[in-house]
């Protein structure tokens, strides 16, 4: 076996691991949040973080994927943790900027609309 | 030869860097939780979800760049050359995360800050609403 598949199965085991723990993290903190958004419909709240669950999945696994393709070839062990620490550091830092701007995007609606997130709510 | 102080390198590196960044988000979000119930108002749901949330976030952008400062590219010759690129590179981590410490905390009181201001707004408006109460 040489290095590049072993860095394959590394960086796969260690990528999917962080997406998926990742993902339930979101799903169960980011439910408050819709649900306050969707006006307490709980039914379509949970359609809807499913759905969100399902698709976080599909684009960050699909992304994983799409680096092994791109992988530079190794010849040392010193370039086997270098080159999955790179890989994962690009990945990882998609998902922190993407989860940012979802913060941001979750604030804006809250804003703009009367929704129990805000301080708006207590004027009701 | 060369490669093995680079991996020796990197294994001393990796978990340095990863408890760096776990012991400092332990203390800023055990304390956040108070922040987030200031700025909520004792809406205990909200103010942990938000709460995790940005713990989520901090975990996420810091062990990325822990994990993308981390090949070294000079060739290594003994135990000097481990000890001299490692004090560069985790002082340098741990510069920054004093920076996202410092942000974070600005967020924190910022939002509370704002927070307070709309109550006090709020609690303003009140008596002409309901004048009899």
């Amino acid at each position: 076996m040489n290095y590049n598949i072993s860095a394959y199965i590394v960086y796969l085991i260690l990528t999917g691991f962080i997406i998926v723990f990742v993902g339930k993290l979101f799903y169960r903190n980011g439910r408050v949040f819709i649900l306050g958004l969707m006006k307490d419909d709980a039914a379509r709240t949970d359609h809807l973080n499913n759905i969100l669950l399902v698709a976080y999945y599909l684009f960050n696994i699909g992304y994983a994927f799409v680096k092994l393709s791109f992988w530079q070839s190794i010849e040392n062990l010193a370039k086997l943790v270098s080159s999955i620490a790179n890989n994962m550091s690009v990945l990882i830092f998609i998902l922190a900027s993407t989860h940012y701007l979802n913060m941001v995007l979750i604030w804006y609606l809250s804003r703009s609309k009367k929704s129990p997130l805000t301080i708006k709510s207590f004027q009701s | 030869m060369n490669h093995s102080y680079t991996v020796i390198a990197y294994f001393i590196y990796l978990p340095i860097a990863l408890l760096l960044t776990w012991y400092v988000a332990q203390t800023l979000f055990r304390n956040g939780l108070v922040f987030m119930r200031d700025i909520f108002f004792g809406r205990e749901e909200i103010a942990k979800a938000t709460n995790s949330l940005f713990r989520i976030g901090f975990y996420l952008l810091n062990i990325g760049f822990a994990l993308y400062i981390l090949q070294i590219y000079d060739t290594l010759n003994g135990v000097q050359g481990i000890i001299e690129v490692l004090s560069s590179k985790i002082g340098g981590f741990s510069i920054y995360l004093g920076i996202m410490l410092f942000f974070n905390l600005f967020l924190f009181f910022r939002g509370k800050k704002v927070a307070k201001q709309k109550h006090d707004e709020h609690m303003a408006m009140q008596p002409l609403a309901t004048p009899n109460k």
